[in-house]
């Protein structure tokens, strides 16, 4: 086969290796083709995951919080009116309860907003803050800090007090808004009404806090916490989380 | 890779890739409409991861806002079969984290909703939660995602039309 085969072959073999080059280079062809291919289809898919995100971080951009705020106006009834003088329309209804995580989601997101529209006189906001928990230890927890807030005789003090329970809203799982906690928040909002710790510690609103939370979710029918209403009409989920629409929805009533 | 489809029966060359092709549509399609749910509304995703407590809150509130989508793109990769390795890599891993988070929050006594179907994580009044069934459902699915990475990509796969996955490895070796 060696001698034979020497001869013989030359010619042949020179053709079969051109074959095998060119299918060589054919499937490097192929696999650059599958590459290009690949990494197209990975570029578009991270590219539509870091736009899906980035659109959701933008809806959910807060505004910038003004320094100043509107006039706040603690009710007889137990709810708080923010607004500049004469400014009655449209009324925006914040139902919250302290204890809600949704709800210092939406003070964290969209808090900032409803502040600044009662200040440049675009709408009349009402915070009703409600005790929805049945269970404990949420239930407790919301009732002491509704409590404490319900012992501010103050619109700014309390708006002050509100904002630092929402920061510092604990886990539901946990006892939390302890007197203890509620008189340092109280001294920090610059709360100066001369009994507030004891108001605090003895829970002095705590069955007035509990009568209107019931009236008001009965009345207003809330099933959910936060709750917001223009002019009487609940503001859909979706808005109320997204500031720049919330603003738009405001003003459009405004008008 | 020559030697496997050898050592297989000929029927389990035939199933295998129909197998593929179930485990993709059902995991893919449970992450679109997981995602559909949330999208509409980030915050509720923010406060389901911020209430599982395993995360710090900006890192919780990044993860809120990329969950939805991320399982939007992931599920329609995987339904129509493109790229199905990575994709069912991620979706096996979001799985087992899902499956991990339902442990912790157990584990720890948190009494919350999933918030795998959208929901702010919260469970509604005289609600129980559910975490057996979560993790089952979960796990089931995690175990989908590998096997799909095992025998990608399956019949109808996008990666097999194009020739990137599966199919590619057919047409070398057939030469």
């Amino acid at each position: 086969m060696n001698t034979k085969g020497g001869r013989t072959n030359t010619m042949p073999k020179s053709a079969r290796e051109k074959i095998k080059e060119q299918q060589a280079a054919a499937r490097a062809r192929d696999r650059r083709k599958r590459m290009v291919t690949y990494v197209t289809a990975g570029v578009v898919a991270v590219a539509a995951v870091g736009a899906g995100w980035w659109y959701s971080a933008m809806n959910s951009k807060s505004e910038q919080a003004a320094a100043q705020l509107a006039p706040v106006t603690i009710q007889p009834d137990g709810s708080i009116a923010m607004a500049q003088a004469g400014v009655n329309s449209p009324v925006v209804d914040i139902y919250e309860d302290f204890q809600c995580p949704a709800c210092q989601e939406l003070e964290r997101v969209s808090g900032p907003t409803f502040k600044n529209l009662a200040l440049e006189g675009k709408a009349k906001v009402v915070y009703h803050p409600i005790t929805i928990f049945s269970q404990e230890p949420t239930r407790s927890n919301s009732l002491r800090a509704a409590n404490a807030a319900r012992c501010i005789t103050e619109g700014k003090q309390w708006m002050a007090f509100h904002d630092l329970l929402f920061r510092n809203q604990p886990v539901e799982t946990e006892t939390g808004f302890t007197p203890d906690q509620l008189k340092e928040w109280g001294k920090e909002a610059g709360v100066t009404a001369p009994d507030f710790d004891a108001c605090v510690t003895g829970e002095k609103n705590r069955a007035a806090q509990d009568a209107y939370s019931q009236r008001v979710i009965a009345d207003q029918k809330i099933d959910h916490t936060p709750t917001v209403k223009l002019n009487g009409t609940e503001i859909d989920n979706g808005v109320v989380f997204s500031p720049r629409q919330l603003r738009d929805e405001i003003t459009k009533a405004a008008k | 890779m020559t030697a496997s489809p050898f050592l297989l029966s000929r029927k389990a060359t035939v199933t295998i890739p129909w197998v593929t092709t179930v485990a993709r549509l059902v995991l893919g399609g449970v992450l679109i409409v997981a995602g559909g749910l949330k999208i509409g509304n980030p915050a509720d995703s923010v406060v389901a991861v911020k209430a599982y407590q395993l995360l710090p809150d900006s890192i919780a509130i990044a993860v809120g806002y990329a969950l939805p989508i991320l399982e939007i793109v992931v599920g329609l990769l995987l339904v129509v079969g493109l790229l199905t390795r990575v994709a069912g890599v991620i979706a096996g891993l979001l799985m087992f984290a899902f499956v991990f988070g339902i442990a912790w929050a157990w584990a720890n006594g948190l009494r919350i909703d999933c918030g795998c179907f959208g929901g702010g994580g919260q469970l509604g009044a005289g609600q129980e939660p559910t975490y057996l069934l979560d993790i089952v459902r979960d796990f089931g699915l995690m175990l989908l995602g590998v096997w799909a990475v095992s025998f990608p990509p399956g019949r109808f796969a996008l990666d097999g039309a194009l020739g990137i996955e599966g199919g590619a490895r057919d047409d070398e070796e057939d030469q």
